[in-house]
């Protein structure tokens, strides 16, 4: 998941012993509490923005993270690394904002592929013309997959971007969205195939 | 001759590319692949595609890395006015 680029990109000498930061959260340091919040606001801004993609409320959730980290962190498991806990805080905080706005299901169908009777495909798939590697150096061509991810029907943005970004496992999804485990395997192959859709007439040609 | 459809394939690319079906029917998709360059073209890009979701939200990250002074202000000043647990 990228919680874990997120800990060796981030974390100071100090910060990476973690349990002795804990120690001195659970002795009330604020010191302890400034250098947390310093070192892990901005990896989880950009998680609360990638599920709510509202600035707003975002940032709200961020805050939320780290009030409900200061009260929980008497139950702070020392075997987990706190990046992966404030991970897992922040997208809960994010969800919860988010259940008040998805509530209608979307369709989805106008950007999954269609077939003719006798089963092929109705226009035939090409390959694109660089890999994906390729594809990402460029800051512009990031910046146009993320504008197509966002394209997505709610719903199926907010599967894509907990099993394929975050990469949540299946179980801890399907419980937080309150769905069963097969319903969210349909709407992420939908979600995959949908954003493929809306990437292929880009990525043909590519060099953009 | 491949014994599965292109919209059969599609339908469970997802397993295929999780590796969850048989033996038998993975045999059956990979003969269907052989011969159907326009369903090769799908799984690769299918695969391109997640890649490129998670490879661009990288990127992001990378690029904005630092919180909102405002908002580290937000924080610390929220935890100061609540009693110390």
């Amino acid at each position: 998941m990228l919680c874990s680029t997120i800990e060796h990109a981030t974390l100071s000498p100090m910060l990476a012993d973690d349990g002795y930061l804990v120690e001195r959260l659970r002795t009330g340091d604020d010191t302890a509490f400034e250098e947390l919040v310093n070192h892990h606001a901005g990896p989880l801004l950009a998680v609360t923005r990638r599920i709510l993609r509202n600035e707003e409320e975002a940032r709200d959730a961020v805050q939320e993270t780290f009030v409900a980290a200061f009260r929980g962190i008497s139950a702070f498991q020392s075997e987990s690394r706190v990046s992966t806990w404030l991970h897992r805080i922040a997208v809960n905080c994010a969800l919860m904002k988010l259940r008040i706005r998805v509530r209608r299901e979307a369709d989805v169908d106008a950007l999954l592929p269609h077939f003719r009777p006798d089963g092929h495909q109705d226009h035939s798939s090409v390959s694109w013309s660089e890999s994906a590697e390729e594809i990402l150096q460029r800051e512009q061509s990031c910046a146009l997959v993320r504008q197509c991810i966002d394209q997505l029907p709610e719903p199926y943005r907010v599967v894509l971007v907990l099993r394929d970004i975050e990469q949540l496992p299946a179980d801890v999804v399907a419980e937080k969205l309150q769905i069963t485990r097969d319903n969210l395997k349909v709407k992420l192959h939908r979600a995959r195939q949908a954003l493929r859709t809306l990437l292929d007439p880009h990525m043909r040609g590519a060099a953009l | 001759m491949s014994s599965v459809s292109c919209i059969e394939l599609i339908a469970f690319l997802d397993a295929y590319v999780d590796d969850e079906l048989d033996s038998e029917t993975r045999g059956d998709f990979d003969r269907h692949l052989l011969v159907c360059p326009s369903c090769r073209a799908y799984l690769a890009t299918y695969k391109e595609t997640i890649d490129l979701a998670r490879g661009a939200a990288e990127r992001e990250e990378d690029l904005a890395h630092d919180a909102p002074p405002e908002l580290i202000e937000a924080v610390l000043t929220s935890k100061s006015r609540r009693p110390k647990s």
